[in-house]
């Protein structure tokens, strides 16, 4: 039988800023580990027009702010603008 | 600029490539370090790398210096390229190796 998990906080706390800062944004958000503190976000919005790589990574990572590199260990980051 | 910047900046100006690290190429201490550190030497380009544990400055100050908030943190020409994702991205869309080519090829020049 499968047991549905439940979302971690930190998870959640990812999917409703990126939500909030991109209201816009394709997102998918997955914890990679399971251990609430390694993430994946896949993101598209229209916020990337006109920025590169590195500076459609930071717009993501300005608005998580401080918990990134702290409690949230690892960010894999998929940013792409919507089709 | 502070100790630590200075140190930092050093270090990016002074070599064609410098990958900030988790570990050491031989251990890295951190998966996406490793991935990066593979994706280097299959390249085939020499690297200067900084192991971010050996020093807690450095692991902090690379953060603010590079304003990119996680390590690994590839530098190239004195220019942050990337990350773990950016980096693999470039190297599997085969941007990485020629980028990295032109930039050991350049300081080999001016040494000269």
């Amino acid at each position: 039988m499968a047991i549905p998990i439940a979302a971690s906080p930190m998870q959640a706390f990812i999917e409703q800023t990126l939500r909030a800062a991109f209201p816009d944004a394709e997102l998918d958000v997955r914890d990679t580990t399971g251990g609430g503190d390694h993430f994946h976000v896949d993101i598209a919005t229209k916020r990337f027009e006109s920025l590169n790589r590195i500076e459609q990574h930071r717009l993501v990572y300005a608005a998580l702010g401080e918990r990134v590199g702290h409690e949230i260990h690892a960010l894999g980051l998929t940013t792409r603008i919507p089709a | 600029m502070s100790d630590v910047h200075k140190q930092i900046d050093d270090v990016v100006k002074g070599n064609p490539i410098v990958l900030f690290m988790k570990g050491t190429p031989s251990f890295p201490m951190c998966g996406f370090s490793a991935r990066v550190v593979d994706a280097l030497k299959q390249t085939g380009q020499p690297f200067q790398a900084v192991n971010v544990l050996a020093d807690p400055n450095v692991r902090e100050g690379i953060k603010a210096y590079g304003n990119w908030p996680t390590i690994p943190q590839l530098y190239v020409d004195g220019k942050l390229v990337g990350g773990c994702d950016i980096t693999m991205d470039m190297f599997q869309s085969g941007e990485l190796a020629p980028l990295l080519e032109q930039a050991t090829a350049a300081a080999a020049s001016s040494d000269n």
